[in-house]
């Protein structure tokens, strides 16, 4: 018992390090992270003076780089409820120790992708017009609900499985941090003492919302993807688009989340807890949403191709062998194909080869949304000469601006948050050491769905 | 004064506001020193194509060949009305315009005319109107298929549920608070 309780002071000290320590590089990132933002602004400031024309979109080609990273966005926002609710609801206790990653790159993704829906607006204010003017037979409406549901869903089962972990920081921190983050804390965690009312509580709402979060997620990305299929455009004119961006959205998620966990755990030191199977078991799944992917290409290209309905020989042609062509032989080779050839050697199955697999998966996913935007625009609509579509210094200012949104919110929060799910881990770790001695602190009525027997 | 005097006095006020009420309502084509006359074929009916003509010509009686006549409807669509372009002609040498139209809806149509006379810049205005008979339109689309309970009302209820629920997580947060109240430092402290 010595060795547990000496380990779990060992994992509760490693999740309150980065709150303890504050180093040069960090300030250093947040600096740069800051003046991307800063120059960001900037772009955004000289796009409301000036309007959308300062923009490469224009009357034809209407969405550009703001709707594909909108749409990017949305789909590794997916990353944490597959880690957190499927694999919990599946009972897989090897999750623990990234459950708690997943769940912030839920949430910052869901903001950054939220924000460049506005400004894809070009004035913000014009968001009121959803409200007034909205119709709920829109899939625009239907979209606004969902994200708006999805993230208070995503903020509460970031914050409930939290809250015992925020006692944890409330008790040991207290005195020795600063006083906003001991209100913060004592805040958080809600007067949380352990005592089995409020376990019985907490159980019962992680219990409901691991599974009530999963077709939330689900709705949001199938929406998602109506809003394109709804629409009078050729290469959009799919049944199948919501699988198949949902599929996109998972398969993205767990990218992205191998990533996160790759930095952080570099970062602090969380080698012992995020281990290689961690990252393999993430690739294994990232490789079947790959399959997933490439089956559901075929299928979407083959259907179209066959029947070669008006607009779709154009579509083909700039995909295949014209303008988009390069992007496009990269999304399905190096983003569908490598991944999987990375993860079936055994000379790669280790983390970087994860690592490598998932960055590559991370810029095809967010290509793919991109030519799905621009290039389904591009298919004229009459016997007209297409319009090309290039983004501009703004654009690209904003894109950068809203990736280094998404980092900075993510290293914000490790600095706030505990990054490591302290008690889900200990709870695991003390199962497996000695299944007998411990009683689950969470889910105690529905044990089965905690995870309490699984691996 | 007496009584014919005062008939007087109102007949001629009667033929004044006659008199401006035509000047008020008359199209502008009727304005100007360009007569306009438009014919319409009679016994028009749904997709069959049939001929709007124009005939200009000056006050003098001179016709006034190569003027662009544009031809606007009126059109009511999904709750929306206003006018829409069908077509352009030019006058010939007789000064009239003829436009081969195929109506698509039937019933009651209202056309305005639109055209700028050589040696004028102001657009002058002649409107008529005529009926179109047959199937009430030449393209049938489906209306769609109205499935009971599909509706709003059913979105509604799913939202309602998923926010139902997401309240109920509230509630227990609140019992989570409520229990740490109660029992602040009487109960096992398991955080660590």
């Amino acid at each position: 018992m010595a060795a547990l309780s000496e380990w779990q002071e060992r994992l509760e000290e490693t999740a309150l390090a980065p709150i303890r320590r504050t180093g040069r590089r960090f300030w250093l990132l947040v600096a740069f992270l800051l003046a991307v933002i800063g120059w960001g602004a900037y772009a955004y400031l000289v796009q409301l003076r000036d309007g959308l024309i300062v923009t490469g979109m224009r009357d034809r080609i209407s969405w550009g780089l703001y709707i594909a990273t909108f749409v990017f966005f949305i789909g590794i926002s997916h990353a944490g409820t597959l880690i957190s609710a499927i694999l919990r609801v599946s009972q897989a206790r090897w999750r623990t120790p990234v459950t708690r990653m997943a769940e912030f790159v839920t949430v910052v993704a869901l903001v950054c992708g939220a924000s460049f829906v506005i400004i894809d607006l070009g004035r913000p204010d014009r968001v009121l017009n959803v409200f007034i003017y909205g119709r709920w037979q829109s899939p625009i409406i239907w979209d606004v609900l969902a994200i708006t549901t999805y993230l208070t869903g995503s903020i509460t089962y970031l914050l409930i499985p939290m809250i015992p972990d925020l006692a944890l920081f409330r008790d040991r921190l207290g005195g020795s941090t600063s006083r906003w983050r001991g209100w913060l804390y004592r805040v958080l965690a809600i007067g949380w003492v352990g005592n089995a009312p409020q376990r019985r509580s907490l159980g019962s709402a992680i219990g409901v919302l691991m599974i009530l979060i999963i077709p939330i997620a689900v709705s949001v990305h199938t929406v998602v993807s109506w809003i394109f299929a709804m629409t009078m455009r050729v290469p959009w004119d799919s049944a199948l688009f919501g699988a198949f961006f949902v599929a996109g959205a998972i398969f993205s998620g767990i990218a992205i989340l191998i990533v996160v966990m790759a930095i952080l755990r570099r970062a602090y030191h969380l080698d012992e807890y995020v281990t290689e199977k961690h990252f393999v078991y993430l690739g294994y799944i990232m490789a079947a949403f790959a399959a997933i992917m490439i089956y559901a290409n075929i299928s979407e290209l083959l259907v179209h191709g066959y029947k070669l309905q008006e607009g779709v020989e154009f579509h083909f042609r700039q995909l295949f062998l014209a303008e988009f062509a390069p992007l496009f032989w990269f999304y399905l080779l190096g983003g569908l194909v490598a991944p999987i050839l990375l993860v079936l050697f055994p000379a790669t199955r280790n983390v970087r080869g994860m690592v490598a697999a998932a960055v590559l998966v991370v810029v095809a996913m967010w290509i793919e949304r991109y030519i799905i935007v621009v290039t389904g625009l591009r298919v004229p609509l009459m016997p007209y000469e297409p319009r090309d579509y290039a983004p501009t210094w703004v654009e690209w200012s904003l894109l950068a601006a809203g990736l280094a949104l998404f980092a900075l919110l993510i290293t914000v929060f490790t600095k706030v948050f505990p990054i490591i799910a302290v008690w889900e881990v200990a709870e695991d770790h003390e199962a497996r050491v000695a299944p007998h001695a411990i009683e689950p602190l969470a889910v105690p009525e529905t044990p089965e769905l905690a995870g309490g027997v699984g691996r | 004064m007496n009584v014919i005097s005062r008939r007087a006095v109102n007949t001629a006020l009667g033929a004044l506001a006659v008199g401006l009420i035509a000047v008020a309502t008359a199209g502008p084509a009727f304005a100007s020193h360009v007569a306009a006359r438009t014919t319409v074929t009679a016994d028009a009916k749904v997709g069959e194509v049939l001929s709007i003509a124009v005939d200009l010509s000056a006050t003098d009686g001179t016709q006034l060949p190569g003027t662009t006549v544009t031809f606007y409807l009126h059109m009511a669509f999904a709750g929306v009305t206003g006018e829409a372009e069908i077509g352009r002609a030019v006058t010939n040498e007789t000064g009239v315009a003829n436009l081969a139209y195929r109506p698509r809806l039937a019933g009651h149509h209202e056309l305005r005319m639109e055209y700028v006379t050589p040696g004028d810049d102001e657009v002058e205005v002649v409107t008529t109107a005529f009926d179109v008979t047959g199937g009430e339109q030449l393209y049938e689309s489906a209306a769609g298929i109205d499935i009971p309970g599909v509706d709003v009302g059913l979105l509604m209820a799913v939202l309602a549920l998923v926010w139902l629920i997401l309240l109920w997580v509230g509630f227990r947060l609140v019992a989570i608070a409520r229990a740490g109240g109660t029992s602040a430092g009487s109960g096992p402290d398991q955080t660590s």
